[in-house]
């Protein structure tokens, strides 16, 4: 088991390289010229030269990412341009909103999606399996910002349940805090949950047809453990391949839920890096973003070695 | 064959008359009329061309046949006293796995990979069993050795993917007997194994059955399976039983031309497949069956009462019954 998760780190590292290097080289690339977006309004040469000079943009690209990448491994990833904070503070402060809406949305999927899936391949043909796939499908096409705003008009603005904006840090009062991630979690959540719940009926359909499952009920098994032992167990790595997607989408920022409910996160965070051609907090979000998904599919990985014994004991 | 006065009702452990399956929409019955009968300590096999309707009798009987979209018709049938095809889902369950059991053609699937081979013969155990879970591997550990299946303690902790398709056939036999059943139905177990595992399944179930005494329902497609392990033999042509009796009587007296066309073309032990070379033509789809006998399109012998209407059973002697209006047939050969 250890050696399997070491062989994966072995693997995760040069890609992770490879990104860090696409993404500075991407960069390089775009359009636009930050040192022309810092010098201000007069332009003076002399200035931007210096600036050019001090941010180390007339050394070769190659050398600008060897220097970039020593610093990062030193933990330092640089300095917006913009507010001149470091990009590790900006990620430490925009982060746990993020994470934190990430987590409660797929909770609320996983918990939604995978027995609604479940009840709607069981019961395949029926008006439960019609409803469900209704819904879903009405999950999948709504827009969740839209979603969003109806939510706030109904609960915040017409029936003052919940507060429509004002993100609350968890450290800060747990249970505000909680309060306000409701809507934005179920609208987030939600759409998941039709997705993931398409999914585990998808799978569950071709896992109940199975010659084992047969088998499962010429033992006299009764339903119960026939669709959650026999069948389930079975169908679950399709769902925790979706499920891991789905997560490491999520952790990139649900950017427009976040405008939405004005949830200081990830995703602004990268929108407005974007817009104001701040490299370093660009570089920063997407290297954060690609490790993170490293480290989920490991998981992944390594969730699948414990529910496949193919994989654990393999031939 | 019920008719037969030499079969005594305690040693019946299976009877079932005029069973008859369809499904959807069409009103044609894919299997229609079967009446079979399997006796304590003997082997009934069914014999008959791929798609004639054995597994789809046989997974009616075990309840495992979905209705709808199945229908599902009988005049009667009899298990241990009671008629298992009126029972509910939940008294079906019961006897399921426990008197009634059932092993399937494909070894390599029919188990389920996330669970070992332990864990799934002791779960059927268990389901039906009141004891506990040490004396449920303790009968896994002994119904191996009885399959034979070499270490067999250490075989509790394999996976399926760990077997060869002939050691997961063995489990599927073991997991099938370990609760004793009073019936073992048999769908093909061997079609699906390489032929020098076959003749080793194909003697290995012969052996339990002999020493258990389990009275069993094999279905094959195979006349040299029959030859080699059955008792009584019933013949099926598109859905329905044209030919039936001891198989010693059926082999040296067949009666209905089909059967004739069948040894004509008894395969060798182990072919995958046996082709019906002396037979012309092919089954026809259930819609163009005839409304007379159902073989009268390829039947040297049909005219027009035989697609008129369907030929009755007729005893040829006790226990041997023949259904075609030319038996007994040596009167039409020899003109
Ligand atoms: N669920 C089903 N719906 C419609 N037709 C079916 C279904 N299952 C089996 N059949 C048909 O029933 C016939 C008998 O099938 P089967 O019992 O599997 O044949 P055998 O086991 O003798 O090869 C075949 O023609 C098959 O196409
Ligand atoms: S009833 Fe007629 S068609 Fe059918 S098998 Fe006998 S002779 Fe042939
Ligand atoms: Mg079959």
């Amino acid at each position: 088991m250890l050696s399997f998760v070491l062989r994966r780190l072995a693997v995760a590292i040069p890609t992770l390289v490879l990104v860090s290097m696409l993404v500075f080289g991407l960069q390089k690339l775009l359009p636009g010229d930050p040192v022309l977006a810092m010098a201000g309004e007069d332009r003076d040469p002399q200035v931007i030269e210096q600036l050019r000079e001090r941010y180390g943009f007339n050394d070769p690209v190659p050398v600008q990412y060897v220097h970039w990448a020593e610093r990062v491994l030193q933990g330092d990833l640089g300095t917006s341009l913009r507010t001149h904070q470091t990009v590790t503070t900006l990620l430490a402060e925009k982060l746990p909103p993020t994470i934190e809406l990430a987590v409660l949305s797929m909770l609320i999927a996983l918990a939604i999606g995978i027995p609604t899936g479940i009840l709607s391949a069981v019961r395949k043909g029926t008006w439960t399996d019609h409803l469900a796939n209704v819904v879903a499908l009405s999950g999948l096409s709504i827009p969740h910002f839209w979603l969003g705003i109806l939510l706030i008009l109904l609960f915040s603005v017409t029936l003052h349940w919940l507060p429509a904006v004002g993100y609350v840090p968890f450290g800060g009062d747990p249970a505000a805090n909680l309060v306000a991630m409701i809507m934005p979690s179920v609208v987030v959540g939600g759409g998941l949950a039709a997705a993931l719940m398409r999914h585990t009926r998808s799978a569950m359909l071709g896992v109940l047809k199975s010659d084992y499952v047969r088998t499962a009920r010429a033992k006299g098994l009764l339903s119960p453990a026939v669709i959650l032992r026999h069948a389930f167990r079975n169908a679950l790595f399709p769902i925790v391949t979706m499920s891991t997607l789905l997560f490491g989408e999520l952790l990139g920022g649900a950017v427009l839920t976040e405008q939405v409910f004005t949830i200081p996160g990830f995703g602004k965070l990268i929108v407005d890096a974007v817009f104001n051609r701040d490299y370093a907090v660009v570089q920063g979000v997407v290297l954060c973003v690609a490790a993170a998904f490293l480290l989920l599919n490991l998981i992944a990985d390594v969730v699948y070695m414990l529910i496949n014994p193919r994989l654990r004991r393999p031939r | 064959m019920s008719a037969d006065p030499s079969v005594l009702p305690e040693d019946v452990v299976l009877a079932v008359e005029g069973l008859s399956i369809g499904f959807g929409g069409s009103p044609v019955n894919l299997v229609d009329g079967v009446s079979l009968t399997v006796r304590r300590g003997r082997t009934l096999a069914v014999v008959g061309e791929s798609g004639c309707g054995k597994s789809i009798t046989s997974l009616a009987l075990m309840g495992l046949l979905p209705h709808p979209p199945a229908r599902i018709g009988h005049q009667s049938a009899r298990f241990q006293g009671i008629d298992p095809l009126t029972l509910g889902q939940r008294a079906f369950a019961d006897l399921r796995g426990d008197r009634l059991a059932m092993i399937f053609q494909e070894p390599m699937t029919s188990l389920n990979p996330v669970f070992t081979v332990g864990d799934q013969i002791t779960e059927v155990v268990l389901r039906h069993k009141k004891v506990g879970r040490s004396e449920a591997l303790a009968r896994a550990v002994k119904i191996l050795n009885q399959v034979r299946i070499p270490a067999a303690e250490q075989r509790l902790s394999a996976y399926p993917h760990e077997l060869s398709g002939g050691m997961r056939q063995r489990v599927m036999i073991a997991m099938a007997l370990v609760n004793g059943p009073d019936l073992l139905i048999a769908d093909e177990p061997t079609t699906a194994l390489d032929v020098t595992i076959q003749a080793q399944i194909l003697s290995l179930i012969e052996d339990l059955q002999a020493t258990t005494g389990t009275a069993m329902l094999l279905i094959t497609h195979d006349l040299g399976v029959v030859a080699e392990t059955a008792h009584d033999v019933a013949v099926m042509y598109a859905g329905r039983i044209v030919e039936s009796g001891p198989v010693e009587a059926l082999f040296a007296d067949p009666q209905h031309p089909y059967t004739v066309g069948l040894m004509g073309a008894m395969p060798q032990m182990g072919r995958r497949e046996g082709r019906l070379l002396s037979i012309p033509g092919s089954v026809p789809a259930p819609a163009l069956f005839p409304a007379g006998c159902r073989f009268a399109t390829r039947c040297p012998f049909a005219d027009d009462a035989c697609r008129r209407s369907v030929p009755p059973a007729t005893v040829v002697t006790p226990g041997h019954s023949v259904s075609c209006w030319k038996a007994p047939l040596e009167e039409h050969i020899v003109r």
